[in-house]
């Protein structure tokens, strides 16, 4: 059984300014593995948040499935709900409580009473225990981030869902959220994560998905969208003192350039490889 | 039963939060209606049967204390979760919608009762003080009843028209111009039956009317219409206002402002 799979989904909806109708959605159809982190990539306004939305029920699909561990997000939300956690992209800035007393409700909110022992590992685990009596206009913006990260697991969901959730965070504290998402990995939990950060998810994800314009452009491993997207660059710097660059697909190896080029070995000084990665193959498809 | 508990002490612990306006401020407008109306102007009013204007006065404003609060406490926990964003936490959770209907109800009753309670207070020390007697509450019942039908219908009223509302200005229109006319027309401070006949049909037409009345009737004995109708009204109204509520939770937005 699959952690997550999104079939055939369609979400159209009325632009309110031109009153036309627009297609967010066309028909996608992706799978998650369990205890896998799957990343979904596409430029702003591509469809990823409509997707989130429609698989946590916060937007109401025009066709097609979600299923989260088999169950059907349109036919018992309630069941699919408790398997799943979210990192809504915008920050939430609940004005008359604490810390504490937020993860207290959101605790309640699946039905866990008395749940402080959750709620104390994670509040440590994030570096918010020593906040814990702050309300959330008090912190700052990689705290609030962090926040509702734990919100998002309190009730340890099987699928974690997270919609930038590095939007606006610095450097230090984004590289502590991606080494907890893969210690959750560890954990078995499975992820769906969308962000801009193509670094990182070429590092992080197993599984990679591009869509743009309410369509998937690219579905399979980060390896396989680089090795079919992008190029290396080979760059030659000869005994004669002239550089040479060969820019072609990555699925070649140097040798095989060398011979595709006819560059005899003994006539090379030095030599430079530039690797294609996951953000020229997103710039490849996506065309920006 | 837990989620259900849990949403309901996020809206009594929410408005605790801000005692000071949601508690102590409409107890002061009570207390200052009381003094001016009942005290002050009500010495000069003669009512049919010869009763008093403060007692008369007092369930008026208890209710109306009552239905604005729960109102009030129902919109605006919509309103700001609108605006935080935390509407969203309640939509993602596995949290039926007619939980949160009734937990964001009880918690109107729970303040709209609170205010009600101590206004009427008030107002007992008032009356105490110009009759030497304490204000007897003829039917502890029916006072019941219309405390709980009446803040629910108010707080039921306040969710659906916070989720259909889409700006903070459609709020406050709804609040000034239909919810107080409504009030002040509904008999708080006048019985209908000092009014011309085309103003005592028109107040019949006003739901509020059998709600005042009735509330006046649980504490006093007498109104200005029979207890039944009374009663009947107040159900059918928290009927339709329940279901005014799941379609707007159904039909309404739970995206941020």
């Amino acid at each position: 059984m699959k952690a997550l799979e999104v079939i055939n989904l369609k979400k159209t909806y009325t632009d309110k300014v031109a009153g036309l109708p627009v297609e967010a959605l066309k028909g996608i159809n992706l799978s998650i593995d369990k205890g896998s982190i799957f990343g979904l990539l596409g430029p702003n306004g591509a469809g990823k948040t409509t997707l989130i939305g429609a698989i946590t029920t916060l937007e109401e699909p025009t066709s097609g499935d979600v299923r989260v561990f088999g169950e059907s997000v349109i036919k018992d939300p309630l069941k699919t709900k408790m398997h799943t956690g979210v990192v809504l992209q915008e920050v939430v800035n609940t004005g008359f409580f604490s810390v504490e007393e937020i993860l207290d409700f959101q605790s309640g909110y699946y039905g866990l009473y008395k749940n402080k022992e959750q709620c104390d590992y994670l509040m440590q685990k994030l570096s918010l225990y020593e906040h814990r009596e702050k309300k959330v206009k008090q912190l700052s913006g990689g705290m609030k981030r962090r926040l509702m990260i734990a919100k998002a697991l309190v009730h340890k969901p099987k699928l974690l869902l997270l919609d930038e959730p590095t939007a606006g965070v610095d450097v230090g504290l984004r590289e502590s959220l991606w080494k907890f998402v893969h210690e959750l990995k560890a954990e078995g939990i499975s992820i769906l994560l969308t962000t801009h950060y193509l670094e990182e998810a070429e590092k992080m994800c197993d599984h990679v998905a591009i869509i743009h314009k309410g369509q998937l452009l690219f579905n399979g491993t980060p390896e396989n969208m680089i090795s079919t997207y992008s190029h290396k660059k080979l760059i030659l710097i000869m005994k004669s003192g002239e550089t040479r660059e060969y820019i072609e697909s990555n699925r070649l190896g140097i040798a095989e350039m060398l011979a595709k080029y006819e560059i005899d070995i003994a006539e090379i000084h030095d030599l430079k490889i530039e690797e294609g990665r996951l953000e020229d193959a997103f710039s490849k498809m996506v065309g920006t | 039963m837990i989620i259900f508990l849990t949403l309901l002490r996020r809206e009594i612990k929410r408005f605790l939060k801000v005692i000071i306006q949601t508690v102590v401020s409409p107890i002061v407008s009570s207390f200052l209606y009381l003094l001016v109306f009942g005290v002050s102007l009500g010495a000069s009013v003669q009512l049919k049967d010869g009763m008093v204007y403060l007692a008369f006065l007092i369930p008026g404003l208890m209710v109306m204390g009552l239905i604005n609060n729960a109102f009030q406490n129902s919109s605006s926990s919509v309103v700001t979760s609108k605006f935080s964003g935390d509407l969203e936490d309640l939509r993602v959770a596995p949290i039926p919608h007619y939980y949160i209907i009734w937990a964001m109800g009880i918690g109107g009753v729970f303040r709209g009762s609170l205010v009600a309670i101590i206004s009427g207070l008030v107002g007992s020390v008032f009356y105490y003080i110009q009759q030497h007697e304490i204000l007897p509450i003829a039917h502890p019942f029916w006072m019941i009843y219309f405390f709980i039908s009446g803040g629910l219908i108010f707080a039921f009223l306040g969710i659906f028209v916070a989720f259909i509302a889409k700006t903070f200005d459609q709020l406050s229109a709804f609040s000034t111009f239909i919810l107080l006319p409504l009030t002040y027309l509904g008999g708080v401070f006048i019985s209908i039956q000092s009014l011309p006949e085309i103003w005592q049909m028109l107040s019949k037409l006003n739901p509020l009317f059998y709600l005042i009345n009735g509330f006046r009737y649980s504490i006093l004995g007498k109104s200005d219409v029979g207890l039944n109708v009374s009663a009947m009204v107040s159900l059918v109204g928290l009927v339709i206002t329940f279901l005014m509520a799941q379609l707007a939770l159904k039909k309404g937005s739970f995206s941020r402002w």
